[in-house]
């Protein structure tokens, strides 16, 4: 009976480590910390979402203590948008970064001190793309609460980061917030990123990161695995797809690797800034 | 980066070296932005650190390098990793370089802002989100215009500018209104950018680019200085440039006439006053040794002889070199 229970647990042991050491440097066929096949991982991020849709704000306000939407506005503000750009959101299903470009672009109070082509203002398009219609439903639906509905300027598109359907350099600006970490290839995304770009483009990602900071680091492991999916049952009903999120994040990549493949994708002066010790990091890049 | 000290470096091997050594490092330092909110730090990668090298450069071979660069290293820091990666860093300080040099075409309509920097992409044909990129904006428009002013008139001074004629204050005005005629075109909104200059977090380079356009212009009047007398003329300098420079802002005369006369009266003044300060020290040195030998109280002979040749100095209330009258007198 003893051999038995220290057999299985050496077995399982072995064969942990050994799917680790495999799927070390494969974000493709990760699903958190599980392992599964290429082909399934799109559907089971599909299911994590539909699932999440329509608490998603607000369980990012619950998770973030209110501040991812700092981070928003703090991505938006490195973007600068202006009058008459054609800005691609993706994986930004319910708006908050288009809504946010939307207002930092018609804001009277930016016209007033600027002087801003109306001309200019009717050719702006911002373009929201999410593999997920669910999202893209609590997208449009958040649209209309704003009286933007009709909006010529609010574009909402279903589509795959991985198989973008726009023209080449046909985009001023490409942002993805929380998003890449969903997405089975992060090189095909960002290959697509940069196809999509004009030149003099600006690629800017958001995602949640690495921190190194010790003590910090601690906290915030403790946080994310006990804390997180506790709040995701009682708030969503849904303790799984918090347990994917959260594993999700220590298998992407860290923020000199994910900088690297951006570089490697042909950006250029790809930068990172870390938000609240690495929690948070915006890489931002130039296709030249 | 100063001219002396580069000319002194390599033994006066002829100005033609000295100036080859300046344009090609950077003129300026990178400036690594610190955390200046909270929890936010910048790192960059695939370097930042390098102008091109060679003098196949373009025209204007200034960077205006302000971007945000600290480590220049990559994860997988290979050896021609990094050489790709250096070079496209090269481009874009290129591509930056170029649309601010088509942006200053607009500024005289659009002022020292984002949309002439976005006019100026569209002209370069590149997209305007660019401009989204340039650390500090405004800043990095009106640094790019100071630096090829900078070099301008260093490009005039080394293709023979005749100076030797001229009495060094009146080389320092030619300089100095030379340098002023290259704003003239951006007149109407030299303010603005003046103010862009004296913002907090653009002080810094500005005066950077303020001490070696005046250090160019000692350096060009022939000044081999080194002690505190460095700092001093140079200081002076500045204010001469500043004062002139906002008295052009307002001044509605035909062909600036009067900031010209404007000019030349200020660098009177400074050169006078240096006059003045030379003589000021000399008599404090004199009245200085008086004190001393008269405070001693063993003195020998010759020191007798010298405290009467004082007194009879400072009775005449003089302080001239032909004391030798009263010398002799005491002597005799």
């Amino acid at each position: 009976m003893a051999l038995r229970s220290v057999s299985r647990r050496l077995g399982s042991r072995i064969l942990n480590h050994r799917s680790f050491v495999a799927s070390l440097h494969s974000h493709a066929t990760s699903f958190g910390f599980q392992e599964v096949k290429e082909e399934d991982k799109s559907k089971l991020v599909g299911n994590v979402f539909t699932n999440v849709a329509s608490s998603y704000d607000i369980m990012n306000d619950v998770m973030s203590g209110g501040l991812h939407r700092l981070w928003k506005e703090r991505l938006v503000g490195k973007l600068s948008p202006f009058a008459g750009m054609k800005h691609l959101d993706v994986a930004g299903g319910t708006g908050d970064v288009a809504f946010r470009i939307y207002d930092a672009i018609y804001s009277v109070k930016r016209r007033a001190l600027q002087k801003v082509d109306e001309a200019s203002l009717e050719e702006t398009q911002i373009y929201v793309c999410d593999i997920n219609p669910n999202m893209l439903n609590v997208g449009k639906q958040r649209a209309a609460e704003r009286g933007l509905r009709d909006n010529k300027s609010l574009v909402w598109v279903e589509g795959n980061a991985e198989a973008l359907s726009f023209d080449d350099n046909s985009m001023d600006g490409y942002t993805i917030a929380f998003g890449i970490r969903n997405v089975t290839h992060i090189e095909k995304a960002l290959a697509e990123a940069y196809r999509v770009l004009k030149r003099g483009g600006r690629f800017l990602c958001l995602e949640l990161s690495h921190v190194d900071i010790p003590i910090f680091k601690n906290l915030y492991d403790l946080y994310s695995f006990q804390v997180i999916p506790h709040i995701g049952e009682l708030i969503a009903g849904d303790r799984e797809s918090y347990q994917y999120l959260v594993e999700s994040i220590r298998r992407f990549p860290p923020q000199e690797k994910f900088a690297s493949m951006i570089a490697d994708a042909g950006f250029e002066k790809v930068e990172y800034e870390n938000l609240v010790g690495g929690v948070v990091a915006i890489h931002s890049g130039i296709k030249l | 980066m100063y001219r002396t000290a580069a000319k002194r470096l390599l033994g006066g091997g002829g100005a033609f070296t000295a100036t080859r050594l300046l344009r090609f490092p950077k003129l300026r330092s990178t400036i690594i932005p610190s955390s200046y909110t909270s929890g936010l730090c910048t790192s960059s990668v695939g370097g930042n650190a390098e102008s091109p090298m060679g003098g196949n450069q373009s025209v204007n071979p200034n960077q205006s390098d302000h971007t945000a660069s600290s480590s220049s290293s990559t994860s997988t820091g290979e050896g021609p990793r990094r050489d790709e990666s250096r070079k496209p860093r090269a481009e874009f300080q290129e591509e930056q370089a170029r649309v601010l040099s088509a942006s200053l075409r607009h500024v005289p309509r659009l002022g020292w802002t984002e949309e002439a920097m976005m006019a100026g992409s569209r002209d370069v044909g590149v997209s305007p989100s660019i401009v989204g990129s340039f650390s500090r904006k405004e800043a990095a428009l009106v640094e790019f215009f100071m630096d090829e002013c900078l070099q301008l008139l260093m490009d005039k001074i080394d293709s023979g500018l005749d100076l030797q004629n001229l009495i060094p204050s009146a080389r320092i005005a030619k300089l100095i209104r030379i340098r002023l005629e290259m704003q003239v075109p951006y007149m109407s909104k030299w303010p603005q950018a003046l103010s862009i200059q004296a913002h907090p977090l653009n002080v810094a380079t500005s005066f950077k680019q303020r001490a070696m356009l005046v250090d160019e212009i000692w350096h060009a009047v022939g000044d081999g200085a080194s002690d505190l007398d460095w700092y001093v003329k140079r200081t002076i300098l500045g204010g001469v440039y500043s004062t002139t420079e906002i008295y052009m802002l307002t001044d509605d005369s035909l062909e600036h006439r009067d900031t010209w006369a404007f000019l030349d009266d200020r660098v009177k003044d400074a050169f006078d006053l240096k006059k003045s300060i030379q003589e000021v020290f000399c008599t404090r040195h004199r009245s200085w040794s008086w004190e001393i030998s008269s405070r001693t109280n063993e003195w020998s002979y010759a020191d007798d002889v010298q405290k009467k040749w004082w007194y009879y100095v400072l009775k005449d209330h003089t302080f001239r070199h032909d004391s030798a009258p009263f010398l002799h007198n005491i002597l005799s």
